[in-house]
């Protein structure tokens, strides 16, 4: 007899109660929203733009006809070649790759790298693990690095007057600036560099101010990642900088700190932070993070307390900081006028003073030098200095800064501008006039990447090299020096920076690789060529790095506190709003605005791809009247009947500063300070490239280089304009169902009263014994030994639970898992870069994002909570509120690889089939494109390929047989040799990175030989996202063997299944998020907000009607044990 | 009754027969094309630019296979040898030989030599040396004898199913890691033994050819 099912009717309590929300509009349930998350892709997806019925048949007859003179010509496979080496070369076997230790530099830092190359071609990079404070770990922006290499905007020749020159006639420029320069001792030469922390550029540079002693070095960075030296020469009389210990801190307090992403070292903080936030088993500690900021920021998605703030008003919070943790009368006064609740900072004060010795107070780099000095002082009284905290000695900067060059440029006193470097002509703050000051100087010298901005103004362009193509050394921000290394030569035979320094010297040595090795050599004595070879082995040289010093804190008074300032705290309103820049997430200062991966990534909280915009709070969103009536929360779009999928149609706002007004659309972000408004710096390049060409909007004329992280008295007017805003953020939404876990550290319901807190809700609660012979609540009580056991047992077990599918069989040698820990991932996108980069994933570009065809492999969710909506007004008044400050959940989510796959029994053609190791696989031959699967997936993960991403131009995909087809050769040397390239017309999804596996297996059984050794021991693979991983959220495995790492992560108590009920088993599991809040502050909630929202919907059903609580688990009872 | 068919209804049966005529010649032509070992390439013999013989070489010389094709236990590629390798032994023997030409060139100047390439898998099949000869699997098992090939050709059609003969029963090939590139090698006790001892190596070695798709495709 043919039995039905459905699927109980969901109680009134679900219904009305309360859920997380990742859109204002799902928040509000518009039927927009509602019509598209019933959808496999999101709406228009799958529709054809730009395109009529009558075009398409068009497009359709001519590609028939030229299919037709396809057929007539290459019928038989046509001859190809094998091009053998004429010389063997050292070391390299083809198919193999080989990996070269290097290092990124970035401003005054660097991340030690190992490229891989595949005969000379570097195709991906992944991070030094000899270099111990990074550990591997590389961030979203090194990934991406390695495009930019194959940039096909990139600067192919040199220049003089746009004419282009041969590389002696470059020499003879730069010789002839040289001896000119050398019979005035430099009078008339200036330089405006951008910060590098090489020594031998600093080496370098300090030979050109002894033979050039009239000459100007200036230096410029548009944003800062470090703490301004001047707060520490105020506290401590020397030139220091302070080097964060996040591991040893028990309690941090991050004042407008974002130390995920824009401080120097950041992916070290990020590392040691987490470190102390790995609870693994009960009793392990836990620290604390205080976050204080204006913007939403990771580390405030990450706090445990987050106080919204506007950036002017840190220095007098950090006052009465002060004031409770130094005490004295110095620093009441400076924190006159704070409108924040005392009890916040008593209590955070307290907690600090409690853990002398563990706590820290770090604040952001952008903050002025006398908010800094406060902080010194204060971590001087928790006795963090030499514990949570330690000063090096860095050398004191020489360099001239933008506005000295300034005045000698319109004093007419410079002859030859030599810009190494940067892009000033798009950076420069909106208070000097880069072109005018430029039109004054009578010769201009640009030594850069590309023709951009600044190159256009310049008269001669000199051709840069790439850093994967060039001999270099550079320190990371702890001051280890490691090795800039080529892993190719020079592409358009492009110069370092060293070379042009050394050529203007005259220096008789002007080969990047002679001077690099004799900075090195000098350093390390010894057998020079043997401790040059280690040193380039390694890629880091030992005990290199900045010495720490003793300090002491100077007396009270030699302060650095503007009296201007001191004054008052000025109280910001609508029209006088703070003006807050950042460092873009993705693009940094604008210098890989042309990076396509970048720019397709999401941004981690407004998730906006291809775009910046300015970020409103809410009620200033509603102060501005952008919000349309009868929608309250609809604010920055207008839904007029239809929803326009991935199209968030923004408003553009005006924005005046300084009397400078830009237009740019307005995004409204929760969690905002009032009366903050966000401009993400980076955008709207104009002479960026193809990719970086217009997109966003350029915040930098407003800037002024006096304050350059804030500026206090901006207005914003709103227009009746929109733009639309690519918006990844309401796309595969999993409908606010019980899905990112959270549990307080301790305290009521806690982490620490039960461990298993993950499995106790849920779904699965109420489902019986699907994992088995235990029910989910039963296995979490077991020991984490017994369940590492069962699990490994189960893994290659057939038949488990019930279930309509028929159960692959796991005979394999491996079985492979994955486990993810929700309480370390900081949700940085470095994984999403990675995947992009090694798995081939296409670039779509923002219109195709728009239609929500974005091709990510892994994505990061983002989750609000609120935690203060009422069940009962649900879609009242009340509820259509945005909320101020929701707490912010993210998860990534990539193909879950089920071992009952859903997506696996639709497909018609055993595409996508299991193979005996557990992994979903996907055979692009089979596929002929059904999207079936997808369709069936309960995450979304399954991604079509609605074009031929990787033939066509991201504009040209419309124009189908008639458009050009085929990449440039340039762009095609980025993608990975051990990764099939798809074409259009096949799904593609994670793959758990099969070809590393595949390799490693190999690897493992040629090791074998003539012997049955063919299991891959533990930790040999690292799947992409793994190795990227700054926090190691991410651990990859044999589930099979119950003492590798995945079995003891997936062994852990707060171990749970995305969806577990649907009892379709995905290997992917995630771990509970904790939270650790203080029950003394006056925002401490006993539940962290999501599991509010959670208790509340479903609580009524507790509380309101146990019989209606009872039903429900009678008709799970019938659904999951019924079918037996 | 006239005219209840139309007057060209008598052509029908004519135009029945071409019509079936032209589909069975469709039929035909496609079967001899696409379901014929030549369509596997099969035979495939193209001229290289060096007139190299495998059959003077691995055959009266008696050079390993390994000799050349250095890397074949470490890389998925059998790497052809570079000219540089072939010159180890041709400046000394042959070094005027008009025919060693481009190798000679080669050598000079760096420029690879077009060799044309025969053995060919898709780029969608992921195909590994290294594995293969590691675990038994001779060369012989998908190059045929090329130690009597003086032009090589094409032995094997080398199709997805040709792969899964093998990797749905590895014992009927596999054999003693040392005989790989013995490539005259055949159980002396005779196809009964092969299978029995390729039994007790499949089982000795743990060997699970992989069946599923990601084991070649990636």
């Amino acid at each position: 007899m043919k039995r039905k099912f459905e699927h109980p009717a969901p109680s009134e309590g679900e219904l009305t109660g309360l859920r997380y929300w990742r859109s204002l509009d799902e928040l509000s349930a518009t039927e927009g929203f509602k019509a598209q998350i019933e959808r496999e892709f999101p709406e228009g997806a799958s529709n054809m733009e730009g395109v009529d019925r009558r075009q398409f048949f068009k497009l359709m007859a001519a590609s028939f006809a030229l299919g037709g003179v396809g057929l007539a010509t290459g019928c038989r496979r046509p001859e190809e070649h094998i091009l053998a080496y004429g010389k063997s070369v050292e070391n390299t076997i083809p198919g193999l790759p080989l990996y070269f230790a290097s290092a990124m530099p970035v401003r005054n830092g660097a991340v030690p790298i190992l490229a891989e190359t595949h005969q000379g071609r570097p195709t991906k990079i992944e991070g030094n693990p000899t270099y111990a404070p990074y550990g591997g770990a590389t961030n979203a922006i090194v990934q991406a690095s390695v495009l930019g290499l194959y940039d096909p905007d990139r600067a192919t020749t040199s220049t003089i007057k746009g004419a282009a020159v041969t590389a002696a006639d470059v020499q003879d420029l730069l010789t002839r600036i040289g001896t000119a320069a050398s019979s005035s001792e430099g009078a008339g030469l200036a330089f405006l560099a951008d910060q590098s922390s090489s020594p031998t550029r600093a080496a370098l540079v300090a030979k050109l101010k002894a033979k050039f002693s009239k000459a100007v070095w200036a230096e410029y960075e548009a944003v800062q990642d470090e703490p301004p030296v001047a707060a520490a020469q105020a506290v401590f009389g020397k030139s220091v900088k302070p080097l964060y210990q996040f591991a040893k801190a028990k309690r941090i307090l991050a004042v407008d700190a974002d130390f995920f992403h824009s401080e120097a070292g950041s992916l070290q903080f990020a590392r040691d932070f987490t470190k102390g936030r790995r609870v693994t088993k009960k009793d392990d500690p836990m620290n604390r993070l205080y976050a204080v900021e204006s913007i939403f920021t990771l580390v405030g998605s990450m706090a445990d307390h987050r106080l919204r703030l506007s950036s002017c008003h840190m220095r007098a919070f950090v006052a009465a900081l002060a004031d409770k943790i130094i005490g004295g009368s110095t620093y009441a006064n400076l924190a006159e006028g704070l409108d924040v609740d005392p009890k916040w900072i008593d209590a955070c004060a307290a907690d600090l003073v409690a853990h002398k010795g563990e706590s820290l107070v770090v604040v952001g780099s952008h903050q002025p030098a006398d908010v800094h000095e406060l902080a010194y002082r204060i971590n001087a009284a928790l006795g963090a200095i030499g514990s949570t905290v330690d000063f090096v000695a860095i050398s004191e900067k020489s360099a001239a800064d933008i506005g000295v060059l300034a005045k000698y440029i319109e004093g007419g006193a410079v002859k030859t501008l030599v810009i190494l470097g940067g892009n000033p002509a798009y950076d420069f703050p909106g208070n000097f006039d880069f072109a005018a000051l430029v039109k004054r100087v009578p010769e201009v010298v640009r030594y850069g990447y590309s023709i951009d901005e600044t190159s256009q103004l310049a008269n001669a362009h000199i051709v840069a090299a790439h850093y994967l193509e060039s001999w270099g050394d550079t320190r990371t921000a702890d001051g280890t020096i490691v090795p800039v290394q080529p892993m190719i030569l020079p592409l358009f035979d492009g110069l370092t920076e060293l070379e042009v320094l050394a050529r203007i010297l005259g220096e008789t040595i002007t080969d990047p690789h002679t001077l690099v090795y004799n900075t090195i050599t000098a350093l390390t004595g010894g057998d020079a060529q043997k401790s040059f070879n280690q040193f380039l082995h390694d890629g880091v040289l030992a005990g290199s790095a900045y010495e720490k010093v003793e300090i002491s804190l100077k007396a009270q008074g030699g302060g650095m506190y503007d009296p201007a300032l001191l004054t008052k705290t000025i109280k910001l309103s609508k029209d006088n709003l703070e003006v807050r820049f950042t460092t873009d997430a993705k693009v940094d200062d604008g210098r890989f605005a042309n990076n396509g991966w970048l720019q397709e990534c999401p941004e981690p909280i407004t998730k906006l791809a291809w775009d910046n915009a300015i970020l409103v709070s809410p009620r200033l969103g509603k102060e501005l009247g952008i919000s349309p009536k009868g929608w309250s929360q609809q604010v920055t779009r207008i839904e007029t009947a239809e929803f326009v999928q991935g199209k968030e149609m923004a408003f553009i706002g005006e924005v005046t500063v300084n009397g400078r007004t830009i237009k740019a659309p307005m995004h409204i972000q929760p969690g905002l300070a009032n009366y903050t408004i966000v401009l993400p710096l980076g955008y709207g390049r104009t002479a960026a490239g193809h990719v970086g060409n217009g997109v966003g909007r350029n915040f930098y004329p407003l800037r002024d280089s006096n304050h350059p992280g804030f500026i206090i008295g901006a207005k914003l007017v709103a227009t009746s304009e929109r733009h639309a805003l690519a918006n990844t953020q309401e796309h595969w939404s999993m409908e606010g169902r019980d899905i990112v876990r959270e549990a307080n550290y301790e305290g009521p319901n806690s982490y620490q009263e039960n461990p298993g807190f993950a499995s106790s809700f849920g779904l699965e609660t109420h489902s019986p014994a699907i994992y088995g012979d235990l029910t989910a609540e039963e296995f979490s009580k077991l020991s984490q030994e017994e369940r590492a056991k069962i699990t490994a047992e189960r893994s290659t077990q057939k038949e488990r639970g019930n279930s309509l599918y028929k159960t692959p069989t796991f005979d394999g040698v491996h079985q492979w898992g994955m486990s993810i820990d929700l309480n370390t991932c900081i949700g940085c996108n470095a994984c999403v870069v990675a995947c992009q980069a090694e798995n081939n994933i296409p670039i779509v570009g923002k219109q195709q994002v728009l239609a929500g065809r974005e091709m990510h492999w892994i994505r990061l969710d983002r989750y609000y909570s609120d935690g203060r909506l009422s069940p009962e007004t649900f879609g009242g008044d009340i509820n259509k509120e945005i909320p101020e400050d929701p707490q912010v959940s993210l998860q990534p989510v990539a193909c879950q690889h089920c071992e009952l796959a859903p997506c696996e029994v639709v497909c018609p053609v055993n595409a996508t089939v299991h193979d005996e190791e557990g992994l979903n696989t996907m055979a692009y031959n089979r596929c002929i494109g059904t999207r079936y699967c997808a369709n069936n997936c309960p995450y979304k993960v399954r991604r079509f390929n609605f074009f031929d991403w990787n033939k066509r131009q991201t504009d040209e995909v419309y124009l189908g047989p008639l458009g050009h087809s085929g990449m440039p050769e340039l762009v095609k040397m980025v993608k990975n040799p051990d990764v099939t390239v798809r074409m259009r017309g096949v799904m593609e999804k994670c793959t758990y990175c099969v070809q590393r596996i595949q390799q490693a297996k190999i690897k493992q059984k040629v090791k074998a030989g003539a012997s049955a050794d063919v299991k891959v021991p533990d930790g040999t693979i690292k799947t992409a996202c793994q190795q990227v991983c700054p926090v190691e959220a991410i651990v990859f495995g044999n589930v099979n063997d119950e003492h590798s790492a995945v079995s003891k992560a997936k062994a852990r108590e707060q171990d749970y299944a995305l969806l577990g009920y649907l009892n379709i088993r995905p290997r992917t599991t995630y771990l509970g998020k904790l939270r650790n809040p203080n029950p003394a502050m006056p925002d401490y909630e006993d539940l962290p907000l999501s599991r509010k929202e959670y208790n509340s919907k479903n609580n009524s059903a507790h509380e309101g009607g146990k019989k209606e609580h009872g039903a429900a688990s009678l008709s799970n009872a019938k659904l999951f044990g019924g079918l037996s | 009754m006239s005219n209840l068919f139309p007057r060209s209804v008598n052509k029908l049966p004519l135009q029945i027969l071409v019509y079936l005529f032209l589909v069975g010649g469709l039929v035909t032509a496609g079967i001899a094309y696409y379901a014929t070992p030549s369509y596997a390439n099969v035979g495939y013999a193209p001229v290289q630019p060096v007139p190299f013989s495998h059959a003077l070489h691995a055959g009266q010389l008696g050079l390993d296979c390994r000799q050349c094709h250095s890397n074949v236990e470490k890389s998925g590629h059998a790497n052809v040898p570079t000219a540089q390798t072939c010159m180890n032994c041709h400046n000394q023997i042959k070094v005027d030989s008009p025919l060693l030409a481009p190798v000679r060139d080669s050598y000079e100047s760096g420029d690879p030599i077009p060799w044309v390439k025969i053995h060919q898998a898709p780029d969608y099949v992921y195909f590994n040396h290294s594995v293969h000869v590691a675990r038994g699997v001779s060369c012989v098992s998908c190059h045929g004898k090329v130690n009597e090939m003086d032009v090589v050709h094409q032995d094997k059609s080398l199709t997805m199913s040709f792969c899964l003969d093998c990797h749905r029963a590895p014992e009927k090939f596999i054999r003693d890691p040392k005989l790989v590139t013995n490539l005259d090698w055949k159980n002396p006790k005779g196809e009964a033994d092969q299978v029995e001892q390729g039994k007790k190596f499949v089982h000795d070695w743990n060997v699970k050819p992989p069946q599923s798709c990601s084991g070649c495709h990636r």
